[in-house]
């Protein structure tokens, strides 16, 4: 396939206009000011919302995965995070999401 | 996120794209709904897709802007939400010098590590085994979805976090791309009204 470069060109240039808008509106704050906290909040939720559509409804081909093995990754991971840190958490999560998909039970 | 990017480089593989086209991808536009976007609408609709999908450029950036001091900007193609996650539980806590230099060198460790694994994924797309796929699928979303976990301790991080849990249906009644940003906005907004009264 021979693609068409220039929609990533220009959704590569209005990306990084997107950050160098950020940084330069906000360089000479303070970091508890309100809009860098209202950014901040923003931010984080959008990320929030994301990971729960993911997680609920994911889009594409993640919705082929089963709910039960999404759940059962999330727990492992959760738990294990907790116990042994962020890095175990992923290996333990994904690891279980996968036996989980492969042998579980598909409601 | 290395995940994310290894099933992106496969995904263009399955979907014909040049390997060029792939790469430039990952290290120009650099926010994988984007790119997902890109990948699977051409034309106009594609861009105006990828941009609102990455519009949260701007709020990560603005947070972040503070710590870099006032050649940040040299930081700006390294945002995105993986080193942006990272670095905010940490340069808070640096000597404020050292936050550009800091997120320069957590930011470019990212953007190569992706570039990198998505190159893995375009060459190994046809032998990756079937049991690998949901793993692959869900590497990003259980990783972000720890982090929030454990910002759900954090009581200055916990009402943006469960603000925009709880406005994640706004964005399963509208477009995906559209409907995040909103929800983002909306939970995001409330958090912020929350922790000022």
């Amino acid at each position: 396939m021979n693609p068409d470069w220039t929609p990533l060109l220009l959704a590569a240039g209005l990306g990084l206009g997107l950050r160098l808008a950020g940084v330069f509106l906000a360089r000479h704050l303070r970091p508890d000011h309100p809009a860098v906290r209202w950014a901040a909040a923003v931010a984080g939720a959008t990320i929030a919302a994301f990971v729960m559509i993911a997680l609920i409804a994911p889009p594409g081909a993640a919705a082929s995965v089963p709910p039960v093995a999404r759940v059962a990754g999330l727990v492992s991971g959760l738990v294990a995070q907790w116990r042994f840190g962020l890095l175990a958490g992923l290996v333990a999560g994904l690891a279980v999401l996968t036996l989980v998909a492969a042998y579980g039970v598909n409601p | 996120m290395a995940a994310t990017f290894l099933a992106f480089g496969a995904a263009c593989r399955e979907a014909g794209m040049p390997l060029e086209w792939m790469l430039a991808c990952c290290l120009f536009v650099y926010g994988m709904p984007g790119q997902m976007v890109l990948l699977g609408v051409p034309g106009l609709p594609g861009v105006l897709g990828a941009t609102v999908a990455n519009a949260r450029f701007l709020p990560l950036a603005i947070a972040l802007a503070p710590y870099l001091g006032s050649r940040g900007w040299i930081a700006a193609p390294f945002i995105a939400v993986t080193p942006w996650a990272v670095a905010m539980r940490v340069v808070p806590g640096l000597h404020p010098g050292l936050g550009l230099p800091w997120f320069l060198g957590c930011g470019m460790i990212s953007w190569g590590l992706g570039a990198a694994t998505a190159l893995v994924g375009f060459a190994v797309a046809a032998s990756l085994p079937t049991a690998a796929r949901p793993a692959l699928l869900f590497a990003n979303t259980l990783y972000f979805a720890l982090l929030i976990g454990a910002d759900l301790v954090r009581p200055a991080a916990r009402p943006a976090v469960i603000g925009g849990m709880l406005a994640a249906p706004i964005a399963m009644m509208l477009p995906p791309a559209l409907g995040l940003l909103l929800a983002g906005l909306v939970g995001g907004t409330a958090a912020w009204f929350w922790q000022r009264r």
